[in-house]
């Protein structure tokens, strides 16, 4: 356990040192101001498009906001959130191939299954920081602003679009385990969250795609239950499972 | 397989161990073969030079006894104990130097130590003094910069460090000195020779002097086999005008 933790230890002086903890937090923090911000400055800046809208022959009603726009807001932005952490945090261990810092790691007696998961223990824990530290602000200042309480299932909604993230971390764990690149990595990722996609506009896999656990507005508006969530968050959890101990299978074939 | 061996020397029977033996070893990447049926011994407290052209095979050698690769055919042992590809437990007896080490550039060297005693399961007291202790032998105990602004000599001492650090029977350093200037590789022969009095090194190189100079036996590595193996003084002996250059000219042509 305890070379696991120190390559964990390593992990986390490399996020800090290298200057992703700081672009982490300023990342999902400025996500967490944008969603209630773009929600109150709605009717404002309608006002101001008002007079262009009106020559286009569009009229602008009162805009009325609430904490629905406030969280629409918040679920329409954590894609582009989620694809720059994958960005950023992808090369995890492409990068340790490509320097060949991890050579001496494995010599010292270091078991390959050990850097998958310290890695995937990593990877997930900065997922849910930055998450949670967006969820936790839109939260405190869409209750500040409006009221919490008229959005359904907030909670299991936001809780789902993490167990997405987490699904697509396990993808990045696998792809890295098999390939030499980060392109690679990337690319490989984004092809399984499309087929992913595709899955979920076909009626019939729609339930089973991952995929559906970025769809929440409809739970959020009290639409759909959250039972309709159950089979897609069990593919996911179960995937995942599977995409990490394939992981650690393909490192201790891997030759160095 | 023999750990304790015996031999002829000086005249009368020498008792030694052999820290690593390797037997009928292949390798090939692609459709080209790099090793083809190595077979070596190397006894401890030896200082071994493993000579080779560039693109030899010295370093697939040297993965496949770290388990770092595949080998295709044959069978290492360090210690007596098999040596299983992916699997790095017998890595514990060894310390190894890459031709150029690679380190995690946002550590002191320090905290880099600390590092690979951690990992390798050292106690926090032993870890601090031998960090601290070897450190001084390479020349950067006084170093508090990080990795990130080192010249390449001081992270092949650096190198060196984390290679003695858990005490390894078997030291293997690949090419330590052929990116260096004449200072830098004498700084590096100078520890070399220093460590040999706690562990038997396997030193991969083609620069000859560096092989006279602190190797006890030597082994020259020739499309994939070894084609000569013997002490220092053996070698030298059948070519006693001419010198290595040109046994190292006839092995390997």
């Amino acid at each position: 356990m305890m070379p696991m933790l120190a390559f964990m230890k390593k992990e986390i002086l490399e996020t800090a040192r290298t200057g992703k903890l700081v672009i982490l937090v300023l990342l999902f923090a400025l996500f967490g101001v944008m969603n209630p911000a773009i929600a109150k400055l709605t009717p404002w800046m309608m006002e101001i498009l008002s007079d262009s809208l009106a020559e286009s022959g569009l009229t602008v009603a009162n805009v009325q906001v609430d904490a629905m726009t406030s969280w629409g807001q918040f679920f329409k932005n954590i894609p582009i959130a989620l694809i720059a952490f994958v960005l950023i945090f992808s090369d995890s261990f492409t990068r340790e191939y490509r320097s060949g810092t991890l050579l001496l790691a494995l010599t010292k007696g270091l078991s390959r299954y050990k850097v998958v998961l310290a890695k995937t223990v990593l990877l997930f824990s900065q997922w849910t920081l930055g998450y949670g530290l967006c969820f936790s602000i839109t939260y405190g200042y869409t209750a500040y602003f409006w009221d919490n309480s008229i959005a359904n299932n907030l909670l299991f909604a936001a809780a789902m679009w993490w167990l997405f993230g987490v699904w697509v971390i396990s993808l990045i764990v696998l792809f890295s385990s098999l390939l030499q690149n980060n392109t690679s990595v990337i690319l490989c990722t984004g092809g399984i969250v499309l087929l992913a996609y595709v899955l979920r506009v076909i009626p019939k896999s729609k339930a089973y795609s991952p995929a559906l656990l970025m769809n929440v507005n409809s739970l959020l508006s009290g639409v759909e239950g959250t039972k309709a969530y159950g089979e897609a968050a069990l593919v996911a959890v179960v995937s995942a499972a599977i995409f990490v101990a394939l992981s650690v299978l393909n490192m201790n074939k891997r030759q160095v | 397989m023999h750990y304790l061996c015996r031999r002829w020397k000086g005249g009368g029977m020498e008792t030694y161990m052999e820290i690593l033996t390797i037997e009928d070893l292949k390798k090939s990447f692609g459709g080209k073969e790099v090793l083809r049926g190595l077979d070596l011994t190397v006894p401890e407290h030896s200082i071994f030079g493993f000579i080779g052209r560039n693109g030899a095979g010295k370093t697939t050698t040297m993965k496949a006894i770290l388990g770092l690769l595949k080998p295709d055919g044959g069978q290492i042992h360090v210690c007596g104990e098999k040596v299983r590809f992916g699997q790095t437990h017998t890595n514990r007896h060894i310390g190894y130097l890459p031709d150029v080490p690679e380190f995690y550039a946002y550590m002191t060297p320090l905290e880099y130590l600390r590092f690979c005693g951690e990992i390798s399961g050292m106690g926090k007291a032993d870890l601090t003094a031998r960090s601290n202790e070897l450190l001084e032998l390479v020349g950067l105990g006084q170093e508090r910069r990080r990795i990130k602004g080192f010249s390449r000599g001081m992270k092949q001492r650096l190198g060196i460090a984390q290679a003695l650090l858990n005490r390894p029977k078997l030291l293997i350093c690949d090419e330590p000195t052929s990116a260096l200037d004449p200072v830098g590789r004498k700084e590096i022969l100078d520890i070399l020779l220093a460590a040999k009095e706690q562990t038997t090194i396997l030193f991969s190189t083609h620069i000859l002097s560096d092989v006279e100079r602190i190797c006890t036996e030597a082994a020259f590595l020739n499309d994939g086999k070894i084609a000569m193996q013997g002490t220092i003084e053996e070698l030298r002996s059948m070519r006693p005008s001419d010198g290595f250059e040109s046994l190292f000219l006839e092995v390997t042509r």
